[in-house]
């Protein structure tokens, strides 16, 4: 024969069982669901946080070797600037120096053609005042040895004035 | 036609045990036990083989499961209660499926009483905790005596009847469900009977009956018109029915109109019902407990 419970009863050994099971129920879902869900969303925003801390720091990177390069890049241009500068300076130095000398020597070379012209003059005005007087010498004999007549004397100052213009 | 409505049924009665007296092992405490063993072996499947990355379909259940349960907590009570998240779970996925049960043709724990008293005497217990804890053992005292000390007996009243109320809230629902779908289906065999029987008795009501339906059916379907083609189709198998009844044997004591109609009224009662009702003790159990702390 099947008994059965009124449709409201009260029973305590089901109360407390209930009460029981709830507990046991609970340990059981917290210990083998729960936990172990929270402890792999937890890993997973570890790992999610890991993630974006090492893409932080690989760009941090990025950005310091970016400056570093741009900061050789700039010494580089420097560098080549003063190279250049000083390369242009010397080459204009050393032109300069070059036209200088190049004036000196030639102002030299002129000092000694206008000494060896002045030289050659005086020698030349020696010379011609040697034949002069060997001229003059000669004339002077020749009037000795001849009467002289006013055209013969005429014609030999003549003579004698071309000689000069020679 | 006898129906009878009754609580779980007694399988063993154990005399004169220490304290409790006479105790009953009811359908209720094993079936609790049965559902218990559900609920485990759930957790232990949906907890197993659980990864960081590249998960299953599976964890990806489990994970939104949880996710929105701590979800409902902090909408109910905010940060700071973590600690009661397993406790609203469990009372949640036990009341689901204890409700659920009975889809099963299984006697449902959640239709006794004792069940939901269990639940929220542990409710109980811990809105009591908090409300001393947040205004000292006087202050919880001197509570009952606001506004003026007259007050007093109601106020015992009402605290005691919070979770009095919360366990007969799902208890009624519960054990409505079940009486309604008995008395869904007792009424619907009698119907059966009563209808069919009538026709089979009359072979010539039952044969004009599928001749009206057929040729209603007929036209309908000529027409393309379902407000003659329903009425056809139901006609035509009444007529069908009442011929197989008056064969006698298993057809006439077969319950033709019980079967497919009770799914719809199940589905609110046991279906709808059920999950509601446990949604319900969760967020009062929640929200009672925030009352209690607090801000």
């Amino acid at each position: 024969m099947e008994v059965y419970q009124s449709l409201v009863a009260v029973e305590p050994l089901t109360l407390i069982a209930t009460i029981c099971n709830l507990f046991v129920q609970l340990y059981i879902i917290k210990r083998f669901l729960l936990d172990k869900i929270l402890a792999v969303l937890d890993a997973r925003r570890k790992a999610a946080d890991q993630q974006i801390a090492d893409a932080q720091k690989a760009r941090e990177e990025a950005a310091a070797i970016k400056e570093t390069y741009e900061q050789n890049m700039l010494q580089a241009k420097a560098q080549a600037e003063s190279i250049l500068e000083n390369a242009q300076k010397t080459a204009s130095q050393r032109s300069e120096s070059i036209i200088d000398d190049a004036k000196a020597q030639a102002a030299r070379i002129m000092d000694k053609a206008s000494a060896q012209i002045a030289m050659e003059k005086k020698k030349a005005i020696n010379d011609a005042k040697d034949e002069i007087s060997d001229l003059a010498m000669t004339i002077a004999g020749k009037i000795v040895e001849r009467e002289l007549n006013p055209e013969d004397q005429q014609q030999m100052i003549n003579r004698f004035i071309d000689k000069l213009g020679e | 036609m006898e129906m009878s409505i009754n609580g779980a049924r007694i399988l063993f009665t154990i005399e004169n045990v220490p304290i409790l007296g006479t105790v009953h092992i009811t359908q209720t405490l094993v079936v609790s036990w049965l559902v218990m063993l559900i609920l485990s072996a759930l957790c232990i499947w949906l907890g197993s083989g659980l990864k960081v990355t590249n998960i299953s379909r599976k964890q990806a259940v489990a994970e939104m499961a949880v996710t929105s349960l701590i979800k409902f907590v902090h909408g109910n009570m905010g940060e700071g209660f973590d600690r009661y998240i397993p406790l609203v779970g469990t009372i949640f996925a036990t009341s689901v499926v204890s409700n659920l049960i009975s889809l099963l043709g299984i006697w449902s724990p959640t239709a006794d009483l004792m069940t939901e008293l269990g639940w929220a005497l542990v409710v109980f217990i811990l809105i009591t905790y908090h409300k001393i804890k947040s205004s000292g053992i006087g202050g919880y005292l001197k509570g009952f005596l606001d506004p003026i000390f007259i007050m007093a007996p109601i106020n015992v009243m009402s605290e005691l009847f919070t979770p009095i109320s919360m366990a007969c809230r799902h208890f009624g629902n519960i054990l409505s469900g079940t009486v309604i779908s008995a008395l869904i289906y007792g009424a619907l065999t009698a119907a059966s009977y009563g209808l069919l029987g009538l026709l089979g008795s009359v072979k010539v009501v039952a044969i004009f009956l599928i001749l009206v339906g057929g040729a209603l059916f007929w036209f309908g379907r000529k027409k393309g018109s379902k407000k003659m083609k329903i009425p056809g189709i139901v006609l035509a198998v009444l007529g069908v029915l009442g011929l197989l009844n008056s064969l006698g044997g298993v057809f006439a004591k077969f319950p033709f109109l019980a079967v497919g109609i009770p799914a719809i009224t199940s589905f609110y009662f046991d279906w709808f019902g059920g999950c509601i009702q446990a949604f319900i003790f969760c967020t009062l159990t929640t929200i009672f407990i925030k009352q209690a702390a607090g801000d």
